[in-house]
């Protein structure tokens, strides 16, 4: 008996082996083999995108039968958190979209593949020249910009025309904008706006209508504590007369349209980045159009181009070239713009721009038509943000949480983020 | 016991042979085998991650650049400079005293009903675990966050208007999610509650003691010992208290920092921030709260927790 015993245990321990190994063998066949390539590739978004991107990437795979692309994506703040995880555990997705504000943080870290080692698969050559430069850090390529994008102040159509309040221009100032919510919220019973204290986007343009910026050159701060409680006082002052959405609202944003008081029906605009507004369409069932955001009294402009996001490849994939060739695909292929319209902006290769554009429909046009209204109109953009930023703009909403809940003064929540940001940014 | 009958006859001198082979070693060795799962586990896992943790306190580090040693400049800062700081150690410590006595109160008064019950006690005991068991994965956190949300259950039926969006409620939704994740400490009390010899109600009856009485002179001080090992347990926990904060805040610790708890601030340090060194500090000034709120109860237990054994000293 113990005989038998042992040889069945053996002949497990055997079994055991042989599966686990086998399993093994599954897996690295798949990756390294002559199988398939497997990549990842992550972005944050809203469900329209998820769903174009989906398409474009199962056009890719058909291109390419020995790739398959696993996706994921959520909304940006928890990308951004998790992003930062996998980043610094070394195990960043081999294709990740990237913000203005994290490349210089994950280039110098080491994070991101020089792209253009890459040239081979991946072309540049129809990207404007200063434009691909943003993706660039110590005169390496880490990242290369997908699309272009801009602020704006997207609003209920519906609601704001039933109201009877003037519609909003060009070349409208802070004053106006203050004046035209404050009307929305008196005739239509809704506050007029999403509270917009509480965004460091919102924040840049009006500073930049001001002649300043967020960061200067040497990447310092850009403002004083005065700049930022004078913005705080405006909102604040807003939001105690039930003119822009109150705390309440405010705090549930996070990145995402759908927790938005627009998106919930709760304020007739908000101030938003344009592409990614295309979320609102679904909904806001009466319908939505973008204006631009406000200038300063004299008429300067705050608001600018900016490469809406990027496409980075992690420096520690094992399959370089392949995922070279789906951020080719992503940006160059002919197909693939026809599928992904304007969801990340409007596309940076020349070629594919000029051939999309009449191709444009729905909301992509009112993108596409929104962007070249502002064409020359506006300053440069600013340069790429200094690392720190990536934690300043939560420590910004932090900060103003404290005011529209009316536990510090503007002033003295200014003082607090300016400390802190300096802090920040020796650090 | 039965070695001798049941060894053949012909192996009778093989036992003799063992002694010259160290049994001693040998047993030695074979008990090293089986711990080695754990004490590969304890050292990779456990032991190891702690040493780098407390090298990093003493560094500035951002996850991406080599550590840079800066002395105990991650401690002073964080007492001195850092007024949020200070806020999440006070929004801890009123989340500890708020849930671990409700949470121990309900579990004890669910363990008294559960222990009277003649029928379906099966069902309930398991209906009330239940939670513990859900209780801590991230979707029933999302269900409470939707259910305190304005527009949710609580705010339909009390029109409160969403406790998450309120800087003085919020922190109750999150103590009432750990409160509801009693069924742990209850099963402890219940069977605690077995453990108490029936002679002693009897003798307490016949010297004319109601229930309440019986309650107060029977029941806690048999119950003592479970008492103190619950609540050494749930304060641990408490104090270390992440999920529940995480979900119900949608990971921002709001609105205005209300349930900024501790190891939100610390994971805020951390993965947001990327000041990993700052967070390593952080965690190592929790073990040792820990550590001494958790000497403080064991030194306060001699009054008050009675061991039955102690009679017979």
């Amino acid at each position: 008996m113990p005989g038998h015993r042992t040889k069945g245990f053996c002949a497990s321990a055997v079994a055991l082996v042989l599966c686990a190994l086998a399993a093994g063998c599954g897996d690295s066949g798949e990756s390294v083999g002559g199988g398939k390539a497997v990549l990842r590739y992550t972005w944050w978004g809203n469900p329209d995108r998820a769903e174009r991107t989906e398409q474009a990437v199962a056009l890719f795979e058909k291109q390419h039968p020995d790739i398959s692309v696993q996706t994921s994506f959520s909304g940006y703040d928890a990308y951004k958190q998790k992003l930062a995880v996998q980043a610094s555990g070394g195990d960043a997705p081999d294709v990740m979209q990237l913000d203005y504000r994290q490349i210089d943080q994950y280039a110098s870290g080491g994070v991101l593949l020089d792209l253009a080692k890459q040239r081979a698969v991946l072309r540049t050559s129809e990207i404007d020249s200063g434009l691909l430069a943003t993706g660039r850090v110590d005169g390496v390529q880490y990242a290369i910009p997908q699309g272009r994008g801009t602020e704006t102040v997207v609003y209920d159509v519906k609601a704001w025309k039933d109201s009877g309040v003037p519609l909003p221009r060009a070349g409208w100032t802070w004053d106006d904008w203050a004046e035209a919510v404050r009307a929305l919220r008196d005739r239509t019973g809704k506050p007029g706006a999403t509270d917009p204290g509480q965004s460091e986007d919102a924040f840049e343009v009006w500073l930049r209508g001001r002649g300043k910026a967020l960061y200067t050159k040497s990447g310092g701060l850009g403002f004083t504590a005065d700049d930022l409680a004078e913005w705080w006082t405006f909102t604040d002052t807003l939001r105690r007369a039930g003119v822009v959405s109150p705390a309440e609202q405010t705090t549930q944003l996070d990145g995402s349209v759908e927790n938005t008081p627009l998106g919930r029906g709760k304020a007739v605009s908000d101030t938003n980045w344009d592409a990614p507004s295309s979320g609102y369409l679904a909904i806001v069932p009466t319908g939505i159009a973008l204006a631009p955001m406000p200038s300063d009294s004299d008429g300067t402009p705050g608001q600018y181009f900016k490469p809406s996001m990027f496409l980075g490849v992690s420096a520690h994939t094992g399959h370089a070239k392949e995922a070279a060739q789906l951020v080719d695909f992503l940006l160059n292929d002919q197909e693939a713009a026809k599928i992904l319209g304007a969801t990340r902006g409007i596309p940076v290769n020349e070629t594919v721009r000029k051939e999309t554009a009449p191709l444009l429909k729905d909301f992509d046009r009112t993108v596409a038509d929104y962007q070249a209204s502002l064409e020359g109109k506006l300053k440069d953009p600013p340069q790429a943000p200094p690392s720190g930023d990536n934690a300043l703009q939560t420590t910004f909403q932090r900060d103003y949480d404290q005011v529209s809940y009316a536990r510090m003064s503007p002033r003295e929540a200014a003082e607090n983020y300016v400390t802190e940001a300096k802090a920040e940014l020796r650090s | 016991m039965t070695t001798t009958t049941a060894i053949p006859a012909g192996k009778k001198r093989a036992p003799a042979a063992t002694p010259k082979r160290h049994p001693k070693r040998e047993r030695e060795g074979a008990a090293w085998v089986f711990l080695s799962p754990w004490v590969l586990g304890a050292s990779v896992l456990t032991l190891l991650p702690m040493a780098v943790s407390l090298y990093l306190s003493f560094t500035d580090y951002n996850l991406f650049d080599p550590p840079h040693w800066v002395g105990l400049r991650n401690y002073t800062q964080m007492f001195t400079e850092d007024p949020r700081y200070w806020r999440s150690v006070l929004t801890t410590v009123t989340y500890v005293v708020i849930a671990v006595p409700l949470q121990l109160a309900l579990a004890l008064l669910v363990a008294l009903a559960l222990k009277s019950m003649k029928r379906g006690k099966a069902f309930y005991r398991s209906a009330f675990y239940a939670p513990s068991l859900l209780g801590a994965s991230m979707s029933i956190a999302l269900v409470w966050r939707a259910v305190f949300n304005d527009g949710g259950t609580v705010d339909n039926l009390f029109g409160t208007g969403g406790w998450v969006n309120r800087p003085g409620w919020a922190l109750l939704a999150v103590a009432l999610l750990t409160v509801w994740q009693f069924g742990a400490p209850m099963v402890i009390f219940l069977a605690g509650l077995q453990q108490i010899p029936a002679e002693l109600y009897e003798a307490a009856a016949v010297d004319g003691a109601g229930r309440w009485r019986q309650f107060v002179s029977v029941t806690v001080p048999m119950l003592s010992p479970v008492l103190f090992f619950n609540l050494v347990l749930q304060t641990i926990q408490a104090f270390q208290v992440f999920t529940p904060a995480f979900a119900v805040s949608a990971g921002k610790g709001g609105p205005a920092d209300s349930t900024l708890v501790y190891t939100m601030y610390l994971y805020d340090r951390g993965f947001v921030a990327s000041h990993m060194g700052y967070a390593s500090a952080m965690a190592w000034v929790l073990l040792l709260v820990i550590g001494v709120v958790t000497a403080v109860l064991f030194r306060t237990s001699r009054s008050w927790v009675f061991y039955a054994s102690e009679g017979d000293r």
